[in-house]
C-alpha cells in the first residue's frame, strides 16, 4: 500500500538537540551548509538541561597551574586507561576555547572577585576547574547553545522522533521519522547524518536521565552498521535523592562534595576515610558509588536506603548560594531543609561512557555519512568519566561533529533513498497500534526491573547470564507490543518505537559486561575482582545479520609525547 | 478515614476538536506528583491519554498545564498538598491544544525570539578569554536568567489572553536578562522592539504572571524595568534627534 510522507531535503541532518546537537548545529551552519536538527522533545528541552556541576576546562583562574596536560592526564588516568588517547588530548586541548566562546555568546558563570569565570572543585579533577553557574549549567548551556540556534537560519523540527536511517550501499543517505505533534511521516534526505541522541539511562529503574534517554541513536546507528564500543560501561552516580519513590533516582550533584558536603553512614562514621583516605569524598565517581553501595549492603544505610550527604556545617548562606537549587530540590520534594539537615543519597544510573565508535577528529563512523556526537558516542570517557567532562565533551565534539560532517558534505551528493524503503518503515511504524498489542510499558518495566537488579554497581556471572535471558526473551516479545489510539501525540506509540532501541542498548551492556572478566572503572565484578592487563582492550559491538557480534580491540597506542604525561597504569 | 485514592479528572480533545473530561481513580501510594499521577494513568489505566513531560525536576519546562484551575508545572506539584483529593487537570489555556493535555507551544518561542535574546556587540567574538564580569555584575541579572521557558506567566496573563499579539511576560524578561547583562551593547535594538503597544505599555502589572512563575523570574518586576529604561531610550532619541 502506498504510504503518505512528506519529502524533506538537507545537507546535514542533526537528530538530538541537546547540547552536541546544537553544537554541532551552530558549527555546521557557520560552515556554510544547510542545517536541520530533529528532536524527540522539544527546543531546550533535552537531557543537558539536568546537569548541574560544571563545564571542565583548565582555564586555571583559580590554580594557577591547571593547564591541558593536567586534565589530560586526569581524564586518561580515571577513564582506566582505556580511554581514546587523541579524543581525552583534543578534550583537555579545546574544552578552555569552547568555554570562552560559550562565556561571549552570551552564557552566565559565577564569577571570582575579578571578574573571572568561577570554577568549583569536582571528584577526581587535579585542579578546581570546573566551570559553573550555581547549580544549573546545563540548563544556561542550552539555553545559550538555543539562543545562538535561534538567530540563525537553522531549520528545526521539535517533537520529531527518527524511526529509521536510510541507506544506500553502506552510505547513510537520509532518515524516516514522525512528527509525534501531526502524526505526519517524513522522509529526510540529507548529505550527513549526526547521531546527537544522548544516553540510554531509562532502561534502568533508578536513573538520574529524563525519561527521554532511551538509547534512541545507539539502535539507529546499530542497524545501519555502526560500531559500538564500551557498552558494558555504565557510570553510577554515587549520589541521587532516594526518597520520595516520585524523585527516586534524581540527581544530587557532585557540587556538594566538591563545595565542602560530606558522606556519612547510620553510624554518624565518614567513611570515605576508610575507602579513600586520600581524596575522600571527591575520589572518582566509581569509586564513591561503590562505596556508597558497600555501606548500604553492609547495613549502615539509612531508613530509606540510602547513605548521608551532610553540607549544613556550610551555613545556610553559602548552600543558597552556590547550590540553590539542591536546596529546592530538596525543600520542595523531600521536605528537607539541607542547610540544617543531612541528605539521603544512593547510586543511581547517570552516563553510558560507551557508545557509537567515530573518529576523535571528524566524529564519523564507520559507516559512511554517519557522524555521532555527545553521549551516544564513546572513546573519551573509557571506564569512567570525570564530573564536568561531559559538558566539555558536548561542546568540544559536538563543534567538531558539525565541521567533520560539513566538510564531508562538501564532496558528498543528495542521493534518492527507495521507496520501499521509506513506505516498510511506515508500516511497520503503523502496524504497533492495534487493540491486541501487549502493553509496551508492561515490556519496559520488566526490562529496567531486570536491568537494576541484575546488571548494577556489582556484577556477577550468575546474574549477567539471566539478565541476558530475559533480554532476549524480551526482544522476541517487542514486535508484539501495541497501542490503542492515532498517530498524534501518542506516548505509548512513542514508547513502542523506543522498546528496540532500549532492548539493543541493554543487550550491548549485557553481553560486554559478560565478556570483560574483571573489573575496571564502573565495571565491578566480586567475581573477577581485579583489574586484568589483558583486558586493556575495547570491547566493539557489530551487526551481523540479527545477532550482536563481539571483538575485543587494543587501545591505539599513544605517541610518546603524550605518554610523557600520564601516570603510568598500575595493576 | 481519607480515602486511598486521588480522583484525577482530566480535560481531553480529540482530533475532531470533541472536548471531555475523563475521571481517572489513582492509588494514593503509587504517586506523589501530579505528573506521576498521569503518567501512572498512561500506563496502567488509558494508553490513549497525550501528556507532554521530559525531566521530571522542573528543569525542562515541559509539562506546564493548569491544576485545579492553577497554571504549574506538572513535575513539581505535590498532589497531597493540593488540599483536595480532586484533582483537575487542563491544559494550559491561552494556547491552542494539540491534543489533551499537549498545547502547540510554538507562539511562546517565536515571541521570545523577537526580543533579540542573545549578545549583541559591536566587536567580533574572540574566544581566546573570558569577557570580565564582576559578581556584582552578574547579580544584576541572574534573577532574569533563571527562565525555563514553560509558558506559565503566559498563561496567567490576563493580557496575553485577549490578545495574542502581545509579546508578552517571558520574552520581556528574556530581553531584561540581556539588557541587564554588563557585556552586552544591544539594548537599544530591544527597547525598540518592546517600547510600543504591543510590548511593555500594553502590561496591566496585575503580576499573575510572577505569581505563577515556578523559578522566581517576576516578569511583572522586570516589565516595569523595561518601562523605564524605554522611557529613558525614548528621550535621549530625543536629545541626540535621531
Amino acid at each position: 500500500m502506498a504510504e503518505k510522507y512528506i519529502d524533506y531535503e538537507t545537507d546535514i541532518l542533526i537528530i538530538g538537540a541537546g547540547g552536541a546537537g546544537l553544537r554541532a548545529a551552530i558549527a555546521g551552519f557557520d560552515s556554510g551548509v544547510r542545517v536541520t536538527v530533529v528532536t524527540k522533545s522539544l527546543l531546550g528541552k533535552a537531557h543537558t538541561v539536568m546537569a548541574e556541576g560544571g563545564i571542565a576546562a583548565s582555564l586555571g583562574n583559580l590554580d594557577s597551574k591547571d593547564n591541558w596536560e593536567v586534565h589530560f592526564n586526569d581524564t586518561f588516568v580515571e577513564g582506566v586507561y582505556i580511554s581514546n588517547w587523541r579524543m581525552a588530548e583534543l578534550l583537555a586541548r579545546e574544552a578552555p576555547d569552547r568555554v570562552y566562546e560559550l562565556e561571549q555568546y552570551g552564557a552566565l558563570f559565577d564569577r571570582t572577585p575579578e571578574g573571572k569565570i568561577s570554577q568549583r572543585a569536582f571528584g577526581a579533577h587535579t585542579y578546581r576547574r570546573l566551570c559553573h553557574v550555581g547549580d544549573r549549567t546545563g540548563l544556561e548551556l542550552i539555553k545559550t547553545l538555543e539562543d545562538q540556534v535561534l538567530h540563525r537560519d537553522i531549520k528545526f523540527f521539535d517533537e520529531m522522533y527518527i524511526t529509521k536511517l536510510l541507506k544506500k550501499g553502506d552510505r547513510v543517505i537520509g532518515a524516516v521519522g514522525i512528527k509525534l505533534n501531526s502524526g505526519e511521516f517524513y522522509a529526510f534526505r540529507a548529505k550527513a547524518v549526526i547521531v546527537a541522541t544522548g544516553g540510554c539511562g531509562k532502561i534502568y529503574k533508578v536513573t538520574s536521565n529524563s525519561w527521554e534517554s532511551t538509547g534512541d541513536g545507539l539502535g539507529l546507528a546499530f542497524n545501519a552498521g555502526a560500531e559500538l564500543m564500551d557498552m558494558e560501561m555504565i557510570q553510577f552516580h554515587p549520589t541521587g535523592m532516594v526518597y520520595p519513590p516520585g524523585v527516586r533516582g534524581l540527581l544530587v550533584t557532585e557540587g556538594v562534595r566538591g563545595d565542602g558536603g560530606i558522606l556519612l553512614n547510620s553510624e554518624g562514621e565518614r567513611f570515605m576515610l576508610r575507602y579513600s583516605p586520600k581524596k575522600k569524598e571527591l575520589d572518582a565517581r566509581d569509586i564513591v558509588a561503590r562505596a556508597n553501595y558497600a555501606e548500604i549492603m553492609a547495613g549502615r544505610g539509612t531508613p530509606h536506603g540510602g547513605v548521608y550527604l551532610d553540607i549544613s556545617h556550610k551555613g545556610a548562606d553559602y548552600i543558597k548560594t552556590k547550590l540553590p537549587s539542591m536546596y529546592a530540590q530538596f525543600k520542595d520534594f523531600a521536605g528537607v531543609d539541607i542547610t540544617k539537615e543531612k541528605m539521603e543519597v544512593a547510586p543511581t544510573v547517570h552516563y553510558q561512557m560507551g557508545g557509537i565508535k567515530v573518529d576523535p577528529d571528524t566524529t564519523r563512523t564507520n559507516v559512511e555519512g554517519l557522524f555521532a556526537a555527545g553521549e551516544v558516542a564513546s572513546g573519551l570517557h573509557g571506564g569512567n568519566r570525570l564530573g564536568g567532562n561531559s559538558l566539555a565533551d558536548i561542546l568540544v565534539f559536538g563543534r567538531r561533529s558539525g565541521l567533520g560532517a560539513a566538510e564531508y558534505t562538501k564532496k558528498a551528493t543528495l542521493e534518492d533513498p527507495s521507496k520501499s524503503d521509506i513506505e516498510g518503515e511506515i508500516a511497520r511504524v503503523k502496524s504497533y497500534l492495534r487493540d491486541d498489542g501487549r502493553n509496551p510499558y508492561e515490556v519496559i518495566e520488566e526490562l529496567s526491573s531486570n536491568m537494576s537488579e541484575n546488571v548494577g554497581i556489582i556484577r556477577t556471572e550468575t546474574n549477567l547470564q539471566k539478565a541476558l535471558i530475559k533480554i532476549l526473551e524480551l526482544k522476541s516479545a517487542a514486535p508484539k507490543v501495541g497501542v490503542r489510539g492515532d498517530l498524534k501525540y501518542n506516548k505509548g506509540l512513542l514508547a513502542c518505537l523506543e522498546i528496540p532501541n532500549m532492548l539493543t542498548a541493554a543487550e550491548a551492556i549485557v553481553r560486554g559486561a559478560i565478556t570483560r572478566k574483571e573489573s575496571r572503572g564502573a565495571h565491578a565484578r566480586s567475581d573477577y575482582p581485579k583489574k586484568d592487563p589483558n583486558f586493556k582492550k575495547n570491547i566493539i559491538y557489530k551487526k551481523s545479520g540479527d545477532e550482536m557480534k563481539l571483538e575485543l580491540r587494543p587501545v591505539p597506542e599513544m605517541p610518546e609525547n603524550l605518554k610523557k604525561l600520564v601516570d603510568p597504569e598500575e595493576y | 478515614m481519607t480515602r486511598a485514592e486521588y480522583e484525577f479528572n482530566v480535560k481531553r480533545k480529540d482530533d475532531g476538536g470533541r472536548v471531555s473530561y475523563s475521571r481517572y481513580m489513582v492509588p494514593k501510594d503509587r504517586i506523589s506528583t501530579v505528573l506521576e499521577g498521569l503518567i501512572y494513568i498512561t500506563e496502567n489505566l488509558d494508553q490513549t491519554l497525550s501528556v507532554r513531560y521530559s525531566c521530571r525536576m522542573e528543569i525542562c519546562g515541559s509539562c506546564g498545564m493548569e491544576i485545579n484551575g492553577k497554571p504549574r508545572m506538572a513535575c513539581s506539584t505535590i498532589a497531597s498538598k493540593l488540599g483536595t483529593d480532586k484533582i483537575r487537570v487542563e491544559p494550559l489555556k491561552h494556547y491552542n491544544v494539540v491534543k489533551d493535555l499537549v498545547v502547540d507551544i510554538d507562539p511562546f518561542f517565536e515571541k521570545y525570539r523577537e526580543g533579540l535574546p542573545y549578545i549583541i556587540r559591536s566587536d567580533d567574538g574572540n574566544y581566546s578569554s573570558e569577557l570580565k564580569q564582576t559578581p556584582e555584575e552578574f547579580k544584576e541579572y541572574e534573577k532574569y536568567s533563571m527562565c525555563i521557558k514553560c509558558g506559565l506567566c503566559l498563561d496567567a496573563c490576563p493580557i496575553a489572553g485577549t490578545d495574542p499579539d502581545y509579546i508578552g511576560p517571558a520574552a520581556m524578561a528574556g530581553v531584561l536578562r540581556y539588557n541587564l547583562d554588563s557585556r552586552d551593547q544591544g539594548s537599544k535594538y530591544r527597547l525598540e522592539i518592546i517600547n510600543g503597544e504591543e510590548g511593555t505599555s500594553r502590561c496591566h502589572f496585575v503580576g499573575e504572571c510572577s505569581e505563577a512563575c515556578p523559578k522566581g523570574v517576576d516578569p511583572s518586576f522586570a516589565i516595569q524595568l523595561l518601562r523605564s529604561q524605554g522611557l529613558k531610550h525614548e528621550m535621549a532619541k530625543i536629545f541626540r534627534r535621531e
